[in-house]
């Protein structure tokens, strides 16, 4: 307990530091004044008295300090005088306070913005219990729904049965839970009960009646989802995010257990997810509602749930404790394998082959599914390496800051050392100057970062909606930027203190003030070389995703984007049947003709520049199967005008194409090209999967970009909307292709309500029929170029921080040098130099360290090409124009950041100099 | 002896321990006492005691009082703690066992 009392003790004497001081002169007093009363009792005059008390007393002031120091936080005061001292020194030199903490704040603001966003898309866990065993069966982003026989043996998506047997045979598994891949290419239409007007598209994820459990999730209200929900006829049952419960609905609790309508068929709100929980993987599009997987046939009228050959599901489960990863997938192998090969898409004897190179692969599940991270991965890398050659850049400047500052200071130091300053406490002065500098720096830093995350975030997921990410920067964050400057600090403000005060002070005072030597150290010089070579390398980084940035924009898609809308809608959520799709199709056509200025209502499946893709195996009737994929297109009359494809050949889809006339098919160029020799006339020819005679070809039209501008040689094959081919074995009730995913809506002039009109115009036929996306058409298209905008704009950012920071860093390593030479420069300039020749001296210093730094940034730059090469669109290595640009534009910052000083150095007056001596 | 330097710190600190045993003293009467006492012998520059003091209050050995003296003045009165008291016990056994053994020393040699 006697250590607890001291401590308490200790704290007092540091809180009542003053009142302790005040106590200790008083009560020293007191002592004096009684002897001078004892003495003056005894007959001394006051005076003789006073004398002789103070003698007997000993030294007044030295007992106050023994005193001070027996409270013991010496040590504290004095740092704290250092960094009062050290603040007010940095408020003296405000420009190079404000370059360093400005430099500081960059590179670590940078730096943790980006680290914030890898950490949140590469590294974390999702928000569930455990996340280090949960093990995903299956490796990559591999989406949304697929078929037939995989040559490779990858598998990432199961089919229902796979999964259920799977469930069934691995005891392995405390749980495994199966999720729909592909939930945000199919939005569910809601209304709540009781609310009034046309239901929203959310987004709605099926998922396995174990998938909370699997994640060891409690619900915020209700329950969540159980097994019992997730079989056939069970009551429809939906769990609600707890992010849509509170946005949405105030965190009412009577949502619990009320009707939601989802695509017309009322389902019981079971419970509210756990906060937090944003799903199973980080996307800008988070499931509202999860729904039981055997409810999908219900809601989703689709026909694959339980269909063996369709794969549709990622799988994510819970190991026991003690399982051996290897074992399980081998036995997982076996037991995939076991069942793949009793479905149709493994009858044949080619197939059965593929079977024996199968290989599902484990990877760690904690994170979920990692669409973000495959889709990012290589530019959040890429971003890394940018931002850390930014630091490395802004950390030469601080170097170079310090070390000019720790070089000017000599003086004062010596000043110090020869009037008894001991040199530990010198250092140790330095030192927490530098701390406080680069805590202010980091400090700065912070605020840097965060505005940089949000900044990020905003340029990744284009501010669609909440992204869970956080941006404020972690732990780890912190410790990493805050160490960082703290090092950088140390390092290079405390080296040259240490060499100052080695010196004999008598040496630097004289030679303190008159120096011909170079100036700058070659260590100084040798940074801005650097600076200016890294900085060229991200210039022409920049250059070059700039211009292939410019090269994707400007690319011609083949269409005309002019006045022209896209409607996304889904008229399956709508409860339509798809026997009733040719009068709704119909009416659709009718209803927004009607709209003033309307020119073509178009209807497709898809449109161009999209993220959809429909793609089958395609053959010509009479001709071998040479394994050629093309996508399938459902469209109406009016669809090639409405975005401008234009036939090139024969002709397009008409009205007169309907379901009782033969079954045609308008192909794209690239198709033609594909199955048809040059000169091949293809008109008449038959095409189809199978055996290729469904299809009767009646036109060719041109290449119009569809999903992606890098997908070069895409075959597509255009349909009539309602046709359907002779030998389609599955009853027209299942065929799920026959529901249209878009209206394309020309006008003759721009309209800016087109999304209140489509909503209207669409509830007015049936008050089910919601907008599930609206965009112009030019929205839709620059979309596609959004992740290549932001790599070219934050990679512009950082080649301009990286100029600016090696402008700063050339021009205070040149200021330093004219300083350093002020005496040297005003005895030449008195003995007859020029100012022209003053400034061409300067600057040839300045120069020539740019060029070095060229001479070494250039061949760099090239080399570094091959390792961006595969995220640039058509480019294979650096043009001269590029190359061009960024050596100008680095010219132009060194001969700036010379020219300044230079100028200053020529304005220097001889004769105040020669009397400053 | 007399000499302030003389007098090794742990001294100072037993007679410190030793005079405020009694009853609370002040600063001043801590250093009369040991004069007193030691017939003047112990001559201890007497501000030394004032970092002594501090010592041993941040070892919480003594606890320190604002009072009034018998003149009316306030001064700062300082008292022996429960632990104080045991080192005290302790720093007097040492003493004795060490003059012991100088006496033996000195008186057979």
């Amino acid at each position: 307990m006697a250590w607890l009392q001291r401590s308490y003790i200790r704290l007092q004497t540091l809180f009542g530091r003053e009142r302790l001081v005040e106590e200790l002169d008083a009560e020293m007093q007191f002592h004096l004044d009684e002897q001078i009363a004892e003495y003056v009792a005894a007959g001394m005059s006051p005076g003789e008295a006073r004398l002789a008390a103070m003698k007997v007393f000993g030294n007044g002031t030295a007992m106050k300090e023994q005193a001070w120091d027996a409270w013991g936080w010496i040590w504290l005061e004095q740092m704290g005088r250092d960094a009062r001292y050290g603040l007010r020194q940095l408020k003296k030199t405000p420009g190079f306070t404000a370059t360093a903490v400005f430099t500081l704040a960059l590179g670590i603001g940078a730096n943790a913005a980006i680290f914030t966003l890898v950490n949140a898309v590469m590294m974390k866990s999702l928000p569930v219990s455990d996340p280090e065993t949960l093990v995903r069966i299956g490796d990559t982003a591999d989406c949304c729904v697929n078929g037939g026989a995989h040559e490779d043996g990858k598998y990432s998506l199961f089919s229902t049965e796979v999964y259920e047997h799977l469930k069934k045979s691995v005891p392995e598994f405390d749980n495994l839970a199966a999720m729909q891949a592909g939930f945000e290419y199919r939005p569910v239409v809601a209304r709540m009960e009781g609310t009034e007007g046309s239901g929203r598209a959310v987004m709605g994820e099926f998922v396995s009646g174990n998938y909370f459990q699997t994640f060891g999730l409690k619900p915020a209200a209700g329950r969540l989802l159980r097994d019992e929900d997730d079989t056939k006829g069970a009551p429809l049952m939906a769990v609600m995010s707890y992010d849509t419960w509170k946005n949405r609905y105030a965190e009412n609790p009577s949502v619990v257990g009320s009707t939601i309508w989802v695509n017309t068929k009322a389902v019981t709100v079971a419970g509210i997810a756990s906060p937090g929980f944003f799903g199973d993987r980080l996307s800008s599009t988070l499931p509202e509602l999860y729904l039981p997987i055997e409810s999908m046939p219900q809601l989703a009228n689709v026909a694959y749930v339980h269909d063996p050959g369709t794969n549709w599901l990622y799988l994510i489960g819970r190991v026991k404790p003690g399982v051996q990863m290897v074992a399980l997938q081998a036995k997982i192998n076996t037991l995939t394998r076991q069942a793949l090969s009793e479905t149709e898409a493994y009858s044949g004897a080619k197939e059965k082959k593929y079977l024996e190179k199968l290989s599902v692969m484990l990877t760690p599940g904690g994170a979920g599914i990692q669409h973000l991270r495959e889709q990012y991965e290589t530019n959040l890398q890429m971003l890394m390496a940018v931002s850390g050659l930014v630091l490395l850049i802004a950390c030469a400047n601080i170097a170079n800051l310090l070390l000019a500052r720790g070089m000017r200071r000599r003086t004062e130091l010596s000043v110090r050392t020869a009037l008894g300053a001991a040199r530990g406490r010198i250092v140790r002065q330095l030192l927490t100057e530098s701390v406080v500098l680069a805590g202010l720096g980091g400090l700065a830093g912070l605020a840097v970062a965060y505005a940089g995350t949000k900044m990020l975030l905003a340029l990744t997921f284009h501010a669609q909606q909440s992204v869970p990410i956080d941006a404020r920067p972690s732990g780890a964050v912190l410790a990493f930027a805050c160490g960082l400057s703290l090092l950088t600090g140390i390092l290079f403000g405390v080296a040259p203190a240490l060499v100052a005060a080695k010196t004999d002070p008598a040496d630097s005072l004289r030679t303190g003030t008159r120096g011909t030597t170079a100036g700058s150290s070659l260590l100084q010089r040798g940074l801005v070389v650097v600076q200016a070579g890294l900085s060229l390398v991200l210039l022409v980084g920049a250059g070059l995703f700039a211009q292939s940035l410019r090269k994707l924009e400007s690319s011609d898609l083949k269409l005309d984007a002019r006045n022209r809308y896209i409607v996304h809608i889904n008229p399956q959520t709508a409860g339509y049947s798809q026997t009733q799709l040719e009068a709704l199709y119909r009416k659709f056509a009718e209803r927004f003709h009607a709209l003033p200025g309307v020119v073509k209502v178009g209807l497709a499946s898809y449109t161009p520049m999209e993220d959809n893709n429909n793609g089958f195996d395609v053959q010509r009737e009479g001709h071998p199967d040479t394994q050629t994929m093309a996508s399938i297109i459902r469209a109406n009359a009016e669809y090639f005008d409405s975005v401008g494809t234009r036939v090139v050949m024969g002709r397009g889809i008409r009205e007169d194409d309907t379901p009782m006339s033969r079954t045609v098919a308008v192909i794209n160029e690239t198709l033609k090209k594909k199955l048809f020799k040059p000169g091949e006339n293809p008109i008449g020819a038959r095409i189809g999967s199978g055996h290729g005679n469904q299809w009767e070809i009646v036109g060719v039209v041109e290449d119009t970009t569809y999903t992606d501008v890098a997908w070069k040689d895409h075959g597509m094959y255009f349909v009539p909307a309602m046709q359907r081919a002779a030998d389609q074995k599955e009853p027209i009730t299942q065929d799920e292709s026959l529901y249209l995913g878009a209206i394309v809506v020309e006008t003759t002039a721009p309209v800016n309500n087109m999304e209140e009109l489509a909503r209207k115009t669409l509830a007015e036929i049936n008050p089910n029929l919601a907008v599930v996306r609206s965009q112009t058409f030019a929205e839709q298209i620059s979309n596609c170029f959004n992740d290549a905008r932001m790599v070219a704009q934050l990679t512009a950012l950082f080649g301009a921080l990286a100029l600016l920071l090696a402008t700063i860093g050339l021009y205070g390593v040149t200021a330093y040098t004219v300083a350093r030479r002020t005496s040297e420069i005003g005895i030449r300039m008195a003995l007859g130099a020029q100012r022209s020749s003053v400034i061409a001296m300067v600057m040839r210093g300045a120069m020539s360290q740019t060029a070095l730094g060229l001479a070494i940034g250039i061949p760099t730059a090239l080399l570094c090409v091959r390792f961006i090469e595969s995220q640039l669109y058509e480019i294979k290595n650096v043009g001269v124009g590029v190359l061009a640009a960024s050596v100008l534009a680095l010219a132009l910052a060194s001969l700036l950041a010379g020219l300044v000083p230079a100028r200053r150095a020529a304005s220097t007056d001889p004769a105040q100099t020669l009397r400053m001596e | 002896m007399g000499k302030p330097n003389d007098l090794v710190q742990g001294t100072l600190d037993l007679l410190i321990l030793k005079t405020v045993a009694l009853e609370p003293k002040h600063g001043w009467a801590i250093a009369k006492r040991i004069q007193q006492i030691s017939r003047e012998v112990l001559q201890v520059q007497q501000g030394s005691l004032y970092p002594a003091l501090q010592r041993l209050e941040q070892k919480a050995w003594i606890k320190a009082k604002w009072a009034e003296t018998e003149t009316g003045r306030k001064a700062k009165f300082y008292s022996l703690t429960a632990s104080g008291r045991v080192q005290l016990e302790k720093e007097e056994a040492n003493w004795n066992r060490l003059s012991a053994a100088i006496d033996l020393v000195v008186q057979t040699s």
